[in-house]
């Protein structure tokens, strides 16, 4: 009897010790190509963790609810999460569902959270002092890119097309200056519905502004595919490029013919770059022999970066309160990653902003490396 | 002005109103019939693209084996969709008939999700991809094909709803259900085959739909535009589905492409509510129509 008693205490005493990773994840739902990814990636990396005996002996148990990437239920999520465990970090899935829990987050002031979303906006740590986004918002990764374009041809002209989202909007207004900057000419801006499936007549403007360069933003797959065949079809010579959620492996080698030559910006690595030492990607193929897709990356650097804020502020001393565990990982600075990202990494604010620029071949059927890492700010 | 430009960008959204009209018809088909206004259409269609994927990618069939025996699963989930879940709504109230094909349509949403997963897939390239050029105006293939093959369903339809006996049930019964009955007419089988028509043809039409923009659980989204084709064109009628299509894709094409892609739904949408108060039936519409 007191033996049972004994054994209670000391599981509440280490229920209390650990320490919560919450999580709003699309498993289910159009967002949900990613939410597996993540939530798989961020597994791993607690995992890894917790069997080389957590942070300070204390383990990170992962407590994930599913959103369908809808904001009602995320908040739901959140709600349900935050009030029967003592969480520490969070995940969130949306720049939605960002915006709408930043008053809470700060009222509680207990957590830090990343998620699922580049979004600019999020990327202010006045406004959103408790958040942080594990690569480069939309508006840096259009940096990035242009910043490539600008090197390999001075003075070409560019053209955008985006989806009429929050999501395809986000980085335009931005880019335009950018791009004056950069000596780029931005020909054209075509905008989409949301969902529309025929582009014909997009592909038609296009190729009226012939581009040199051709950015596509908002979208995961559809309509790149079908936007570039046609543009090839009519003789157009333009170099296609995505952003971060349409850079997956898999989902560039469903392009078929389209993929040929496709790039974009990426801020980690593929599962299966081997080049160099990278500790962790050897970890992750080892854990898992087949492909894994850049959204679990996402989830498993987001992971890595919040457990090492964390260690940060434990290792200081101090408690683990929202305000000192996101100024201690604004302590990262020159961090490596284990091969997750190719460079040392920082975040001086609420981003990462770093990111390399990948070119599709069709002989290997992968993204491979078409640029250094570029930093932006150095 | 550049005509070239303006004849372009015009079959394009020509291209694309023939695939609202194919869809267009199968809403109509199942309305004419049956009053019931099925939103599940558009599922029923993306369910169509990922039974074609999973026959010709999953079981290794040609492609030209894959059309038909999806045109016939469409049919037969038309069906089986008719007698287990509309016949026993039969007589119930317009809205709950109206709940029951939105319920169907997360259920299938949510089946083809769990089978293939979330993510978007690509059909395997089946369509002609030569380009095509009227005069000096080009025409993506897949569209033009895709048009095509739409343009000849929608004859197919029309021949069979005025030449065959159960286009003639089926007429008969949308004029007048009681009169049918004491004619004669197995009005529940016109119910079924009405079904079993236009989910086959949605199918048909979700695997054209998949070849040009790929598929994922939540192309039913299409379905949803062809809601407002149909109710421009009239809910009851073949042709009204065909003139709307092709009205709404032509006006979506040239805004898209003068004003501005944002602008697109906004001059669907204006069009809607213009035709709306012009002719609250849509344009072939009959004006016994009930509202939801």
């Amino acid at each position: 009897m007191a033996g049972l008693a004994l054994g209670a205490v000391e599981a509440r005493a280490q229920a209390q010790d650990e320490i919560v990773l919450g999580g709003s994840i699309p498993l289910t739902g159009v967002f949900a190509f990613a939410g597996v990814g993540i939530h798989a990636g961020i597994q791993d990396y607690l995992k890894l963790v917790n069997d080389e005996g957590g942070i300070k002996g204390r383990k990170i148990r992962y407590v994930a609810e599913d959103t369908g990437y809808k904001v009602d239920a995320s908040v739901a999520a959140f709600n349900k999460i935050t009030s029967q465990n003592k969480v520490t970090l969070y995940y969130g899935d949306s720049t939605g569902f960002a915006k709408t829990i930043n008053p809470e987050l700060e009222r509680k002031g207990t957590m830090i959270m990343a998620g699922a979303s580049f979004a600019s906006e999020l990327n202010d740590p006045k406004k959103f002092p408790l958040q942080f986004l594990p690569g480069p918002d939309y508006t840096e990764m259009f940096g990035i890119l242009m910043r490539y374009i600008a090197k390999e041809k001075p003075g070409a002209s560019v053209a955008f097309v985006y989806s009429d989202t929050e999501f395809g909007r986000d980085p335009i207004a931005p880019s335009e200056k950018l791009a004056t900057e950069l000596g780029l000419k931005v020909a054209e801006k075509i905008v989409t519905p949301p969902g529309s499936v025929d582009v014909s007549t997009e592909v038609l403007k296009l190729r009226r502004a012939r581009p040199d360069y051709t950015i596509f933003h908002g979208y995961v797959l559809a309509p790149i595919p079908e936007f570039i065949q046609q543009a090839k079809q009519m003789g157009m010579q333009s170099r296609f490029m995505g952003t971060f959620w349409s850079m997956d492996n898999s989902m560039v080698q469903q392009m078929g013919e389209a993929a040929d030559g496709f790039m974009g910006v990426m801020p980690y690595r593929y599962y299966y770059d081997k080049e160099g030492t990278s500790p962790m990607l050897d970890k992750i193929r080892q854990m898992r022999p087949e492909y894994q897709s850049t959204a679990y990356m996402q989830g498993f650097l987001t992971a890595m970066l919040m457990t090492e804020a964390v260690k940060r502020t434990l290792d200081a001393g101090k408690e683990l309160t929202g305000t000192n565990m996101k100024a201690s990982l604004n302590t990262i600075k020159d961090f490596d990653t284990g091969g997750i990202v190719g460079v040392p990494v920082s975040i001086p604010g609420n981003s990462l902003p770093v990111g390399r620029i990948y070119r599709f071949d069709a002989k290997q059927k992968q993204m491979l490396p078409a640029s250094d890492w570029i930093q932006l700010g150095k | 002005m550049d005509w070239l430009y303006i004849f372009e960008v015009s079959l394009a959204g020509l291209g694309a109103g023939a695939l609202y009209a194919l869809t267009g018809v199968a809403f109509v088909l199942i309305y004419k019939a049956t009053r019931v206004v099925n939103l599940a259409i558009g599922e029923i269609l993306m369910l169509g693209g990922y039974v074609f994927f999973g026959l010709v990618a999953g079981a290794g069939l040609s492609v030209w084996a894959a059309i038909p025996l999806t045109i016939l699963a469409g049919a037969g989930l038309g069906a089986v969709v008719e007698r287990a879940l509309i016949r026993p709504m039969l007589g119930e109230s317009p809205i709950s008939v109206f709940m029951v094909t939105i319920g169907l349509g997360s259920i299938l949403a949510g089946l083809v999700e769990l089978g293939w997963g979330a993510d978007p897939l690509r059909l395997p390239e089946f369509i002609p991809n030569t380009p095509i050029f009227l005069g000096e105006a080009y025409v993506a293939p897949k569209v033009a094909y895709g048009a095509l093959v739409a343009a000849l369903l929608i004859a197919g339809a029309l021949a069979a709803l005025r030449f065959s006996r159960g286009g003639v049930a089926l007429r008969a019964t949308a004029r007048d259900q009681g009169a049918a009955y004491s004619m004669g007419i197995d009005v529940g089988r016109v119910f079924s085959l009405s079904w079993m028509a236009a989910c086959a043809t949605a199918a048909g039409a979700g695997v054209i739909v998949g070849a040009i923009g790929g598929i994922s659980p939540t192309m039913g989204i299409f379905g949803l535009s062809v809601l407002v084709v149909v109710i421009v064109g009239g809910l009851d009628s073949v042709a009204g589905a065909l003139v709307g299509g092709l009205l709404i894709g032509l006006v979506e094409a040239l805004a898209g492409s003068f004003l501005g892609g944002e602008y697109k739904l906004l001059a669907t949408f204006s069009l809607l509510i213009l035709i709306l108060m012009i002719r609250p039936y849509g344009i072939f519409g009959t004006h016994e129509i009930e509202r939801l």
